[in-house]
């Protein structure tokens, strides 16, 4: 799949912004702050309806204007669809085929990008959040019904704590209502734990032989998921939901005692292994760049064959980062399949068969020049 | 932007009203201004007396002008099947359809602890006692398809479960999230025919 038409209006730096790109790869050139990511940020954004960078939306709306306004033109087999993101100081709103979508769920995965940016290293080694971050949104964009059932799981867990807040200060109240809530997150709980193991061996799968590619076979790369209940991969739902039930039997007086949840795929992990060893703790800072390469490229193929087709690539100030062996492994692995966008200070470093076939953008203060 | 007095309490006045904007307000209020006293009096009455002289059913809850309430009232309709429901607008919207003959309770909302909702704000108390006398067979669980709605109903059916009474809860034909007010009429009346047992 790719985009073949952006335009912007008022979304950052970008005031009015038409363009028309390769569908193979596009280089987007320009100095420091001059609207790179914000180009590529827009792309994101028509395919999550949310930014990469900030929860804020209202950020994206250019200073001084009421409303921004992103539309995307789409070609997924062989079919062009529009998508538009409209958002405003009262909300979002997301047009598929013109029509406005209400649910998330229903809005999501029907263009799917993958984005690799510097922050992408803290997917190894940031906070837990980061990694139940990645995997949720690469879950729901193969599997939009997925956002559904987090979006339930997350509303639950809110009324959950809200009501063991109550019950911390009055114990002895009655517990038929923490009976009801602690139900109903066992059960979309359980649903995510049990899809985010189907998705950890799918990307598990991709991921090894990628890794060990590009550690020119030297280092072996495990995925492990680290579970807040003790649940392991080859349970399916009926034997992961009785599980849950005796984990939430076992600390209700301590969940009560501290006033929030205390297990639950809110508090589960994920950890990467080279070669036997845990990468967030002994990996050097090659080792988690390449770890996290690895995982954005397994996605790259696992999108493939779960939709049918390839994302497009968002490769944000990353190319420079790698050593010349990544770099060309990286171009190697997207050429001629996957509509690209690459963002860099100065051509120099990107090999020439490259920027000689592809799009260049030259980006200063909001305002793009087509060079090819 | 400077109004006389009488003017900027009416907008004040119609800006309480739901999805009512600053602007609306004004075009509303001055719309007033142009009106025919009459009609304008009507009005004002109209409103106090929506407030003064519709209460609360003190059997189902439902909002009437007589206590019990007309459906609380009608002997031809079944007294074996109540309809728990979150709104009275939901009872609107059953009754448009024409094909529900029990009875309703009106719940007046769901429990929310993060809202502050414990089951003790919303009509159920007085839901358990009429079960206790009243030779209900099935309770139909119809609140919102969303999570406090489903907390709701979950909750009730673990009241009522050990009194045997059969409680089935409203099936899903309804936009999931969305709320019962909005369905129309042919998805509620599928939503009737599908109900699960709790
Ligand atoms: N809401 C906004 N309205 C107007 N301008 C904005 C807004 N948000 C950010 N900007 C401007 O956008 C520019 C940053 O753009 P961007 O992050 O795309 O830079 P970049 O080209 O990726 O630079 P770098 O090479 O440093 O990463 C800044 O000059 C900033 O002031
Ligand atoms: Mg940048
Ligand atoms: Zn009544």
């Amino acid at each position: 799949m790719h985009i073949s038409e952006l335009s912007l209006r008022s979304f950052r730096n970008y005031n009015d912004l038409s363009l028309t790109f390769d569908d193979q790869i596009n280089v987007i050139i320009g100095d420091n702050a001059q609207g790179k990511t914000n180009l590529m940020e827009a792309i994101y954004l028509l395919a999550f309806s949310r930014s990469h960078r900030t929860p804020r939306d209202k950020e994206l709306i250019q200073w001084d204007k009421e409303y921004a306004k992103i539309k995307g033109s789409i070609i997924k087999r062989n079919r062009r669809f529009p998508l538009e993101i409209i958002i405003s100081n009262k909300g979002k709103k997301a047009k598929l085929n013109h029509i406005e979508q209400k649910r998330l769920s229903d809005y999501i995965g029907a263009m799917n990008v993958v984005m690799f940016a510097p922050e992408d290293l803290n997917l190894v080694k940031g906070s837990p959040q980061v990694r139940r971050r990645f995997i949720d949104m690469e879950i729901g964009q193969v599997q939009p019904a997925y956002v559904y059932h987090l979006a339930q799981y997350q509303k639950v867990l809110k009324q959950r704590n809200s009501l063991l807040k109550d019950l911390q200060r009055k114990p002895e109240a009655d517990r038929t209502m923490l009976a009801v809530l602690t139900d109903q997150l066992i059960e979309h709980g359980a649903l995510i734990v049990e899809r985010r193991f189907r998705f950890l061996q799918l990307l598990r799968k991709w991921a090894a032989p990628i890794h060990e590619g590009i550690s020119r076979q030297l280092e072996a790369l495990e995925i492990t998921y680290d579970a807040s209940v003790k649940v392991s991969e080859d349970m399916d739902l009926e034997t992961i939901v009785p599980i849950y039930q005796e984990k939430f039997t076992d600390i209700e007086t301590k969940e009560v005692e501290r006033g929030t949840t205390l297990a639950g795929p809110h508090r589960d992990d994920l950890m990467f292994f080279v070669n036997g060893k845990d990468v967030q703790t002994y990996g050097s800072q090659g080792q988690q760049r390449t770890t996290a390469l690895s995982l954005k490229l397994a996605e790259i193929e696992l999108i493939k064959s779960e939709v049918g087709e390839y994302p497009i690539l968002l490769l944000d100030d990353v190319l420079s980062e790698l050593d010349d062996f990544r770099r060309s492994h990286l171009l190697h692995t997207i050429q001629g399949k996957v509509q690209t966008f690459v963002s860099t200070t100065s051509v120099e470093g990107i090999e020439h068969e490259v920027i000689d076939q592809a799009g260049i953008f030259r980006v200063d203060n909001g305002t793009i020049d087509i060079e090819k | 932007m400077y109004y006389p007095e009488p003017i900027s309490k009416l907008i004040d006045s119609f800006t309480k009203l739901p999805g009512i904007g600053p602007k609306t307000a004004v075009r509303l209020a001055f719309f007033v201004l142009e009106m025919e006293e009459d009609d304008v009096l009507d009005f004002a009455k109209s409103l106090v007396s929506a407030k003064r002289e519709l209460t609360h059913c003190s059997t189902c809850g439902n909002i009437t002008d007589q206590d019990p309430c007309s459906i609380c009232q009608d002997d031809s309709r079944d007294n074996k099947l109540i309809c728990v429901v979150q709104d009275p607008k939901d009872v609107i919207a059953m009754e448009k359809m024409k094909e529900f003959s029990g009875k309703y309770h009106v719940l007046h909302g769901a429990i929310s602890p993060m809202d502050g909702i414990g089951p003790e704000d919303i009509n159920v108390a007085s839901l358990i006692n009429r079960l206790k006398d009243e030779g209900v067979e099935e309770l139909i669980l119809a609140t919102n398809p969303n999570v406090e709605g489903e907390a709701t109903a979950m909750y009730i059916s673990r009241l009522v479960k050990p009194s045997g009474i059969r409680i089935t809860r409203i099936a899903h034909g309804l936009p999931m999230g969305g709320d019962l007010e909005y369905a129309d009429e042919v998805t509620l009346s599928k939503a009737m025919e599908g109900r699960r047992e709790l």
